[in-house]
């Protein structure tokens, strides 16, 4: 590792401060939509926390192996999207079950938030996991995929494995079952 | 389909003028246009924590430098 960058790196500083440096700044750049992602995927903060790390580190070993041909956002979607689809099948494999109403919304809100808005917020995000749970896999991570504006059709279809216009199609089905599923937890 | 955001609306001035004398009947709602918008209002107010950052740069100090990729080495 680059001894400078690792002498910046220590355990107390976060890496937000460390601006110039590439891997801070993707890590900047990108640590919110993957740690959404991760977070909605597998419904647990404290999951979702060590997702977003082991994706992070992931993506600093495979630095040498990206080439430029995708965006580092659709780079790391594809580590992220991978890392979660891996977890899941080991927790299904071992028929763990993991208890949504307790552990999800620990961290759905910031600290500077009045209690009533953290509350709205608590509200709300458990009722988009309980609604986004009850859907396919495959729907779940195509609605999440497409909430992010920076992604298109294409770059959708390529991290699923599939052509845009199956995605557009999957979208239609999968917004008309999240909307009436999302009404039910009303 | 309906999906509830705050935010005020006042959908004619009627309901303006009647928010105005009524003021303390005023109520706030939650409407979003779709199920994208809803999602990317959920981002918004989650918040990254920022022990993963501090977890992230232990752990890559322990990794060794990684090694140039063959494009870079081939272009350069």
């Amino acid at each position: 590792m680059d001894s400078s960058l690792a002498e910046r790196l220590s355990p107390n500083q976060p890496l937000s401060e460390l601006g110039s440096d590439e891997f801070a700044g993707l890590y900047q750049a990108h640590s919110r939509e993957i740690y959404y992602l991760t977070l909605r995927l597998l419904g647990d903060t404290h999951k979702a926390e060590d997702a977003t790390h082991d994706v992070f580190l992931k993506a600093y070993r495979k630095l040498n192996t990206f080439r430029g041909d995708s965006s580092h956002r659709t780079w790391l979607y594809r580590i992220a999207i991978n890392h979660c689809s891996n977890l899941r099948q080991n927790w299904a494999n071992r028929h763990l079950v993991t208890n949504v109403e307790e552990c999800v919304w620990e961290g759905a809100a910031s600290d500077g938030d009045s209690p009533l808005r953290v509350l709205e917020i608590k509200e709300l995000g458990e009722r988009i996991q309980k609604t986004l749970d009850r859907l396919s896999e495959e729907y779940r991570l195509l609605l999440l995929l497409v909430a992010d504006e920076e992604l298109s059709y294409e770059e959708i279809g390529t991290l699923t494995g599939q052509t845009p216009d199956a995605v557009r199609g999957k979208l239609h089905r999968a917004r008309k079952m999240f909307a009436a599923m999302f009404e039910q937890h009303q | 389909m309906k999906f509830m955001k705050q935010q005020k609306k006042f959908e004619s001035r009627e309901q303006q003028q009647v928010s105005e004398t009524q003021s303390q009947q005023k109520t706030s709602s939650r409407e979003f246009a779709s199920v994208e918008e809803l999602l990317r209002y959920d981002a918004k107010q989650t918040t990254v924590p920022p022990g993963i950052a501090q977890r992230l740069g232990q752990s890559l100090q322990k990794e060794p430098r990684p090694a140039r990729s063959w494009w870079r080495r081939w272009f350069r």
